[in-house]
């Protein structure tokens, strides 16, 4: 990509990061992370439970602070009060667990509520809003309490509440985890438009054919980053992957498991067109030998 | 391998706060028959009723509205019924793991349930280390660890730990696989699939995951809209691409691969539902 000559929008470095430090068992949850994020860029970050994936989430948008070492947002030091508000405008973050975002007792109040703290004045509002719920297939619920829907739909009001405030980085922790399939392509559709009018997107998530949309794909073990790189490297990598006990999608272990039988079908393919394209040629090549 | 119908749902009808402006329905008369000893999928769009539909299983919610539900032979809308009973053979594990976890460690969380059901300390300590290997947590290290500072995957294991610690003879999982890692998802269906397979206990998995769904279980229903609109085995289901896709739901990655192959004129001998069907059907495939 070319982002060598560009700033990053995001910063961390010799991040260090302990909860309950002054107990007798802290938890130390990041342990020394170094990462930039360039505008524009589609970050995934994989990585077992408790590795420090919403930990470090919790640092790009100023919710936490670090322990040791610093996070920089469009240059803005997170360790600096002053600048929390400017960040929290400019990073909008889905949380992993809804209820603790669902603030409003009305689901279009709820989505209203980011933007109208950044000052969003009223007809803009509404737009706003409006696209919003549109986007995640919720204005037929505008009306409803957001503690009284199902999992999923809680799920979507939080993403919707998310993206009205336009953030420049939107963080998505694993915030398709309870969304049908329809429903989690319809979202991924919406992030890859988003990001493709600019909005940087750094998504956390389990689901390996999730992250082979990024442009980059970052997996954290034990508070550390220990791979990093675009999908079809880090996904090629099968045998490292296995060793830490990660997952390839399904299409890129059938794209594998044909390659160790037969060395000239390609080991890197990602997607299902990309396989069943592959499949078709070699059956129909056959056909005319 | 179907023995005697362990849960039976006719007609069912449930509406949230009905009667006021704020009612919802969230089931129009479902018909469902999960029967003892099998392992079974409910799918459905977000919305679709299955959180509602399960909560009847074990008799967190009871019949009030048109609908009949027996469980274990049992009327769930007799009003003498003995619940407690039915909720030990019977565990649910929600999906919101939060509204399940109460106690302020770990080890005690898991234990309460045992501790009802009065099990002796030591009795008590080894069926909690069971059911926290069976969800992948080690013993030492999260028995003593404050269940609110937890990460979001080792919550929910914490929550399926403590309804696994009751041993329930049929297990009723709303979505517990997601928000696992890979490593500890995959564990944790071999388990599941062993608890099944070995000791006959009745699975009943609710999932948006159609991966973990082609992999564990027997048969599927789908619900839409508060209803049933397709059962059948999980071959079958997954055989009918373009239905589930009405319904807002898909099928497993291998599976579309082999869909799209037939789009294509090219058909594999069967639908494969693993990696390790297709990797076996495409290699037939090519070299046929
Ligand atoms: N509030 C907290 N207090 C103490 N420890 C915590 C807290 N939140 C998380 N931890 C611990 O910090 C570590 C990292 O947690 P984090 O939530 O960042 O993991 P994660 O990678 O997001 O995991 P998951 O995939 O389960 O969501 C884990 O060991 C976890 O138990
Ligand atoms: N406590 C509640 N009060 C009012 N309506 C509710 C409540 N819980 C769920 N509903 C509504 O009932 C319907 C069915 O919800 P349910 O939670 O059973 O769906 P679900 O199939 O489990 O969805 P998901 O896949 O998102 O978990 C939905 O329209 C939902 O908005
Ligand atoms: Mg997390
Ligand atoms: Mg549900």
């Amino acid at each position: 990509m070319s982002h060598y000559n560009r700033e990053p929008i995001i910063k961390i470095e010799g991040l260090h990061f302990y909860y309950n430090p002054q107990s007798e068992r802290p938890v130390h949850a990041l342990r020394g992370v170094d990462l930039e994020i360039y505008p524009g860029e589609y970050v995934a970050i994989v990585g077992h439970n408790g590795s420090g994936k919403s930990t470090l989430a919790k640092h790009i948008n100023a919710l936490l602070r670090p322990s040791a070492g610093d996070v920089w947002v469009k240059g803005m030091n997170t360790r600096n009060p002053a600048h929390r508000l400017a960040i929290r405008s400019t990073v909008g973050m889905v949380f992993q667990n809804p209820d603790n975002q669902l603030v409003a007792t009305v689901v279009e109040q709820d989505v209203a509520f980011g933007p109208e703290n950044l000052g969003v004045a009223e007809d803009e509002l509404r737009a706003r809003v409006e696209w919003a719920l549109g986007v995640v297939d919720m204005l037929d619920y505008r009306h409803r309490p957001p503690h009284r829907l199902s999992a999923g739909q809680k799920q979507r009001v939080a993403i919707a509440g998310a993206i009205a405030m336009k953030p420049e980085v939107l963080v998505l922790d694993e915030a398709t985890s309870m969304l049908d399939p329809e429903g989690r392509e319809s979202v991924l559709a919406a992030v890859r438009r988003l990001n493709a009018e600019g909005t940087t997107i750094v998504a956390i998530t389990h689901a390996m054919h999730e992250a082979a949309q990024a442009h980059r794909v970052v997996v954290m073990e034990a508070g550390r980053i220990v791979m990093e790189g675009p999908p079809r490297c880090i996904f090629a990598r099968v045998a490292e992957l296995r060793a830490l006990q990660l997952d390839v999608p399904q299409v890129m272990e059938l794209s594998y498991w044909l390659n160790q039988r037969d060395p000239t079908f390609p080991s890197d393919l990602l997607f299902v067109q990309e396989l069943a394209d592959e499949v078709e040629r070699r059956v129909n090549s056959r056909g005319q030998l | 391998m179907k023995e005697r119908p362990l849960i039976q749902i006719s007609d069912l009808h449930h509406t949230y706060l009905r009667g006021t402006p704020l009612a919802v329905t969230a089931l129009r008369g479902v018909n469902m028959t999960i029967y003892k000893g099998e392992a079974v999928g409910i799918i459905g769009r977000t919305g679709a009723g299955k959180s509602t539909l399960v909560q009847y299983f074990n008799g967190l919610l009871r019949p009030t509205q048109p609908g009949r539900v027996i469980v274990d032979g049992q009327d769930m809308s007799d009003p003498h019924l003995d619940v407690r009973s039915i909720r030990q053979k019977v565990g649910l594990v929600f999906q919101h793991p939060e509204q399940q976890l109460f106690e302020r460690l770990v080890g005690d969380d898991i234990a309460f349930g045992p501790k009802q059901l009065g099990m002796e300390p030591a009795a008590r300590r080894e069926r909690v280390r069971w059911a926290m290997e069976m969800v992948g947590l080690d013993f030492e290290a999260f028995k003593d660890r404050f269940t609110f500072s937890l990460s979001g995957g080792e919550m929910r294991k914490v929550a399926l730990a403590g309804v696994l610690a009751l041993r329930p003879e049929v297990l009723v999982l709303d979505e517990s696989t997601s928000g696992i890692d890979p490593r500890g998802r995959r564990e944790l269906l071999e388990r599941l699939l062993r608890l099944h397979q070995d000791h006959g206990v009745t699975l009943v998995f609710v999932s948006s995951n159609m991966e973990d769904v082609a992999e564990l279980v027997e048969r599927v229903y789908v619900m839409y809209e508060g209803r049933v609109v397709m059962s059948g085995t999980t071959r079958e289901i997954f055989a009918r691409p373009a239905e589930l896709r009405r319904y807002g739901l898909g099928v497993p990655q291998v599976t579309e691969v082999a869909h799209t192959l037939a789009a294509r004129g090219i058909r594999l001998h069967r639908t494969p539902l693993t990696v390790a069907e297709g990797v076996e059907e495409i290699w037939r495939t090519l070299n046929s």
